[in-house]
């Protein structure tokens, strides 16, 4: 647990009440610990997907994601129906959906190549492109446009020194606008890779990418 | 009328007032259309699945809390429509307006600028100032390969396209790209259209400028453009054809429809094949006299020269050289005249023909033949043996050495020696373009091609279909079965037939495959031979 006094209601700190940590709280542990072919097929298809260490280069669907493709597969009638979860599951794989991606999730669903790019292209949640390690969503929809998500955003771009949808130097970070995340109640909400932080400020953005390229060395 | 209305399979309702009868499972848009009623559309395609997604067909249903799709909203008895009412007319506005919000409104240099059903929606129902005031979004041109370029601004996302080569060509290769005001039209990245055969079809259904012919680009504007029903002559299964031309020059084919036959559709190989219906150089005039004695004359001259030839020599071993390019009244004109005149020994055909057939998956009954020309079967029936190899050379041998009378007709002759029909007591060559193999004629007569006349052709299916003239003749040249007919007249006696009808009516009566047919039986839509005779 971090010492950090960090402002932040998602997590609110050791109160006392629960015997509980921040990793709990979060999810990231027990999300983390979720087995790699999906487990029982009801969940094999909703897994988040953005736990696992990314490798633009790695196969698609072999070993326990084999298993897993195929769990998905079995649960959907039609190979259109499994295209969104297969995809997720390319991207949590390689990180983003390239458009070889698309041609080899294409031939092994049997569906069209320009189809599975149709898909890709129309979710936006599907990275068409290479992205950081931690992917910084920032909601810039109502509620946290008017609770100041547009200097957030312009902070996160100043402190990564990126453009909006680019990636850093260090290949660390890709920061890009979000829609509406549901978190209206907590503004500015944003997303990192699996995790919300919410009731960002322009002020948290350098403790929040500080704690970020720690989590990095510490692994 | 009111006990057919009762039966099952029919229902009646009425249209903007107009009661009509039509067969269950009609949609509305049709109903309405055979009352002679538009309904806006732009997804709906009659060859093509109705996603109902363009919005623009919405009709109001009294009883319906809201307005109805007609393209997809099936016809039922009692059922009252209108698509006129406020409330419909209200929302075409609407519909209008936003399709022109991000529309460059580029419509002088557009090539679908007078065919363009948004243009044509806009002018009759639009609004008339735009409320949108933010800068449209600028995509610019793609080039899909193939023939094809794409305008992302003008399109309305209908995805008639996409469907097409899904549905129809089996090969979906066209996708919806990106999402909202970005979305394009495009194929998977860099892959294009480059070998798909049936592309050219998405041009043709395109209901607005997004998708053009590169080859059309810029050449006419479409209210230039002369239409002519015709037959495509570049394979033996005779899709049904309009012809477009300005200037007596085909600008473009584009396919006519017919159920039997094409559908909506033809190919790209046909399509594309046009130039030589336009090829200048062609002979003009009638010419008489061997090498260097032939002199220009006129028909009469010509014709009454030939004449006396043929009287001279009456009796002879007769053989021809037709072409499966001809039409039916041309080859079996000059058949009858050859049997008139002496003993026809041999009249054959050369036809150049693909390595393989292309089918079109959706609609089996389409299929690129391998026959590269459109009458190969007529010329069957009418007597003419295929001759000759795969490139349309060779075969000739007997006919170049012939010494009794030889005629071609319309072949020409690209292969053959100089000195081809030299031993001929009697060479006479019908025929569209000087040959080096004509030299030795004593006869070369102009004709016409399949644009310049009126005729008919049988297609691979055994099906007799007409074609009207759509260009001028050059020069004097004339129709073969014009030309064909007035000899067999003055060596047979009897009148000359006055129209391309007149001399198909005599084939009828000679040949059983077209007994009890006329032009006029034909009519636009062809018909059938027995199969005994096809």
């Amino acid at each position: 647990m971090s010492d950090v006094p960090f402002r932040n209601p998602g997590w609110a700190g050791n109160t006392g009440e629960f015997d509980l940590s921040e990793a709990d709280v979060r999810g990231t542990t027990y999300a983390g610990e979720r087995p790699l072919d999906g487990g029982h097929p009801s969940t094999s298809a909703s897994y988040p997907f953005m736990l696992v260490a990314r490798n633009p280069g790695a196969p698609l669907f072999e070993g326990p994601y084999q298993e897993r493709f195929e769990k998905i597969r079995g649960r959907y009638p039609t190979a259109r129906a499994a295209l969104l979860p297969a995809l997720n599951l390319a991207q949590e794989i390689r990180g983003h959906v390239s458009p070889e991606t698309m041609d080899e999730v294409a031939a092994l669903l049997g569906l069209s190549s320009a189809y599975v790019r149709g898909v890709a292209t129309f979710y936006t949640m599907y990275n068409k492109r290479p992205v950081g390690r931690f992917l910084i969503q920032v909601c810039t929809n109502i509620s946290c446009n008017l609770c100041g998500a547009d200097e957030v955003l312009a902070a996160f771009l100043q402190h990564t020194d990126t453009e909006l949808g680019d990636t850093s130097a260090d290949e660390n970070f890709t920061v890009v606008e979000a829609e509406c995340l549901a978190a209206c109640g907590f503004p500015t909400c944003v997303q990192i890779n699996e995790r919300y932080f919410e009731d960002v400020a322009a002020g948290d953005v350098p403790d929040i990418l500080r704690r970020l390229t720690d989590e990095l060395k510490g692994d | 009328m009111a006990d057919v209305s009762r039966r099952a399979d029919t229902v009646t309702l009425t249209i903007d007032g107009h009661e009509v009868n039509v067969p269950k499972g009609t949609s509305l848009l049709h109903a309405a259309e055979t009352l002679g009623i538009e309904v806006p559309h732009y997804c709906y395609h009659p060859g093509l699945s109705a996603p109902a997604q363009c919005r623009i067909c919405l009709v109001e249903v009294e009883g319906a809390p809201k307005l109805q799709p007609s393209c997809v909203t099936m016809a039922q008895d009692g059922q009252v429509v209108h698509t006129e009412s406020p409330s419909a007319k209200r929302m075409r506005q609407g519909v209008l307006e936003f399709y022109l919000v991000n529309h460059p409104l580029d419509c002088p240099i557009c090539d679908m600028s007078g065919e363009c059903k948004l243009q044509d929606y806009v002018f009759d129902e639009g609004r008339e100032q735009g409320r949108a005031r933010e800068p449209k979004r600028v995509f610019g041109r793609d080039d899909f390969g193939g023939d094809v370029f794409y305008y992302g601004d003008r399109c309305v996302m209908c995805t008639r396209c996409v469907r097409f080569m899904d549905e129809v060509a089996d090969d979906a290769r066209l996708t919806v790209v990106e999402r909202g005001d970005r979305a394009v039209i495009d194929t998977f990245f860099e892959s294009g259209l480059d070998d798909a055969s049936f592309a050219g079809n998405i041009v043709d259904i395109c209901p607005v400028g997004a998708l053009v012919s590169k080859d059309f680009l810029h050449k006419a504007r479409a209210w230039d453009l002369d239409h002519t029903p015709s037959i495509c002559p570049n394979c033996s299964q005779g899709c049904n054809i309009d012809l477009h031309a300005r200037d007596n020059l085909v600008q473009r084919l584009k396919p006519r429809e017919n159920q039997e036959v094409n559908g909506h559709w033809m190919c790209d190989y046909g399509r594309a094949n046009y130039e030589w219906i336009n090829r200048a150089g062609r002979i003009e005039s009638p010419g008489v006299g061997r090498g260097g004695k032939r002199r220009a004359a006129d028909w009469q001259t010509a014709l009454g020269a030939l004449l006396d030839r043929l009287r001279e020599i009456e009796g002879a071993g007769v053989r021809i050289v037709g072409s499966p390019f001809a039409s039916n009244e041309a080859l079996g004109t000059l058949h009858r005249l050859g049997r008139a005149v002496g003993n026809v020994t041999e009249s054959v055909f050369r036809c150049r023909r693909a390595e393989d057939e292309d089918p079109l998956p959706g609609f089996p009954l389409l299929v690129r033949r391998r026959d590269l020309a459109p009458n190969v079967d007529g010329a069957s029936i009418l007597g003419f043996e295929p001759a000759g190899s795969d490139d349309a050379t060779g075969g000739l041998g007997a006919a170049a050495s012939h010494d009794g009378i030889l005629v071609v007709l319309g072949d020409q002759l690209g292969d053959q020696p100089e000195d081809f029909g030299a031993d001929a007591s009697l060479y006479v060559y019908l025929g569209t373009f000087e040959s080096p193999a004509a030299r030795n004629a004593d006869f070369v007569l102009p004709v016409t091609t399949f644009a310049e006349e009126d005729g008919t052709f049988v297609n691979a299916q055994g099906r007799v279909q007409r074609f009207e003239q759509g260009l001028q003749a050059p020069g004097s040249a004339r129709p073969a079965w014009l030309v064909l007919g007035a000899l067999l007249a003055a060596v047979e006696g009897g009148n000359p037939p006055g129209s391309a009808a007149d001399a198909f009516a005599a084939l009828a009566v000679e040949y059983a495959a077209f007994a009890g047919l006329s032009h006029d039986a034909i009519g636009t839509a062809g018909a059938v031979l027995e199969p005994a005779h096809a």
